[in-house]
Formats: structure tokens, C-alpha cells, sequence
């Protein structure tokens, strides 16, 4: 997909170079038209590519983890332990592996991928021009939602059948139980102790 | 300085030049794997690919419009 894209922006190049050696060639009107697709056209169906491009890479998990401050958080993936929350779904395959870090925290809403986007921003300023904060303060602002939990499990027959679930399903919706923090599921990221614990090696 | 005293030609190769950075920065964004590519590609290659095209429409612009000698 990336060779396709790049061949295109190869072309355009090539046709915008001609233009930037001879602009006189446009008097005629063939070349007027081969103006229009090399300056107007193919630029901005590679400045479409591109963005998609970005924005696929973007949900990758090696893309999130090659921040140096998130490298534990990759490796909190790989915790030998079934009550580790983002590492069971890792392991066994319950979000998609390559995209797991976007598959429970993307902002799901409309304007969601925006608001990553600015937040995703906010960090790379953290990163390069503030001061990187420490892997295991790192806390997500106004908490971990339900309805990303919620995108997945609701509706799915094991999660809606479970009793405990379906006792407190309103409250859940509702955000007034966390799914993390009321004590249920509360072992996520756990980064300070990570040097502490076991960790699974996946075989090929 | 007047946009008739630039001339189509320097508009498009103004326009030309800026396309050809932009496109340029966008291969290295999409090569290099790191969160940086990102900014690269969205503050530096898309402004200059869009400032490019803004060019050449403008330049489109000005030979729409009728020299003053030929409009009576």
C-alpha cells in the first residue's frame, strides 16, 4: 500500500518538476490540463494517501510502544497472569494484536479520532519538548471509560449472561460502576512492578 | 507588487516548488517509522503541498481574468 502511494508521489514529483523547469510549456492547452492533474490533482490525492497512511500507522501497537516512556506498557502486555486485564486480551487474541493499544483506548465517539489525534500531539510536546513523565504516574485523564469496554463486551453473549454483569448492567452503562476500579477487574498496565513479574514468551 | 507584475510563470513555479518539497518530506514521513513522521507529514508536508495548490489555483485565477486592453 505504501509502494503504491509512494509511486504516485513519484509521478507527481515528476510532473511538478517539469513545470518548475519549463512553466512556459502551459500556453498550450494540453499541457494546461497535464498542469492541472501534476499541480493540483495527484498533490492532493497524495496528501489524502498520506493522511491515511498516518492515521493506519498511528493504531499500531509498535507505533504507540516506540515512545521510550511506553515501552513498559508494551511489555505489561506479555505478564504471565490471566488477571492482568490488557495482557489477556493481548495474548489470547481478544483485540487484534498489532492494533491492540487502539482497540481499548480509542475514543469511539465522532469526533473521537480527533481527540486522539490532539491528545496523541499533547504527548509527542511531553515527549520532545517538556518533561517526559514517568511511566508508571502515567494516568488517563478523567479515568479509563466503561464504553470502551463496553464497544466490545456489550451484547456479547458470555459478558451479557455473566449475573454480576447483568445485575449491574444500567450502572455499568452508566458509568457509575468502573469496570477497573470498583474493584472487579482492577489489575491493568502494571508498570512499577513489572521487573517483579512473570512474563510469557510467545512461541513462533 | 502587483500579481499581474509576478506573471503565470514564476506563480507556477513557485507553486511547482512547493509541491515538490511537500511530496519530498511526505516520502521521508512515510519511511520513517516514529511518532515524529506524523508531525513532519502533517505540519510541514501537507502545509507546503497545500500552500502549492493554492498557488496554482491562484495562478488559474489570474489568467481567467481578461487583460484590461481586451475587456472594452
Amino acid at each position: 500500500m505504501i509502494g503504491i502511494l509512494i509511486c504516485q508521489i513519484v509521478l507527481s514529483i515528476a510532473l511538478a518538476s517539469i513545470f518548475l523547469i519549463r512553466p512556459s510549456l502551459t500556453h498550450a492547452a494540453s499541457w494546461k490540463i497535464l498542469a492541472f492533474i501534476g499541480l493540483c490533482v495527484l498533490p492532493a490525492l497524495c496528501l489524502v494517501g498520506g493522511m491515511n497512511t498516518h492515521v493506519q500507522r498511528s493504531e499500531q501497537t509498535q507505533f504507540c510502544i516506540s515512545c521510550h516512556v511506553m515501552i513498559p506498557y508494551g511489555q505489561s502486555l506479555y505478564v504471565d497472569d490471566p488477571g492482568h486485564i490488557p495482557a489477556q486480551h493481548f495474548q489470547n487474541h481478544r483485540v487484534p494484536a498489532d492494533t491492540a493499544c487502539h482497540a481499548c483506548h480509542a475514543d469511539y465517539t465522532i469526533y473521537g479520532p480527533l481527540k486522539d489525534k490532539m491528545q496523541g500531539l499533547k504527548r509527542i510536546y511531553m515527549q520532545y519538548v517538556s518533561t517526559p513523565p514517568d511511566p508508571a504516574a502515567i494516568r488517563i485523564e478523567g479515568g479509563f471509560k466503561n464504553a470502551q469496554c463496553l464497544h466490545c463486551h456489550l451484547g456479547a453473549r458470555s459478558f451479557g449472561e455473566n449475573p454480576i454483569h447483568a445485575a449491574m448492567m444500567d450502572s455499568l452503562k452508566s458509568e457509575q460502576t468502573s469496570c477497573l476500579t470498583s474493584g472487579c477487574h482492577d489489575t491493568a498496565h502494571d508498570v512499577a512492578n513489572l521487573s517483579q513479574l512473570k512474563m510469557w514468551r510467545p512461541t513462533q | 507588487m502587483k500579481i499581474s507584475q509576478i506573471g503565470i510563470g514564476r506563480l507556477l513555479q513557485v507553486s511547482s516548488f512547493l509541491v515538490i518539497v511537500g511530496l519530498a518530506l511526505e516520502i521521508v514521513s512515510l519511511l520513517w517509522f516514529h511518532p515524529l513522521s506524523f508531525v513532519l507529514f502533517a505540519f510541514l508536508a501537507a502545509s507546503l503541498i497545500g500552500l502549492g495548490i493554492l498557488v496554482y489555483l491562484v495562478s488559474l485565477v489570474f489568467i481567467a481574468v481578461p487583460p484590461a486592453a481586451n475587456r472594452e
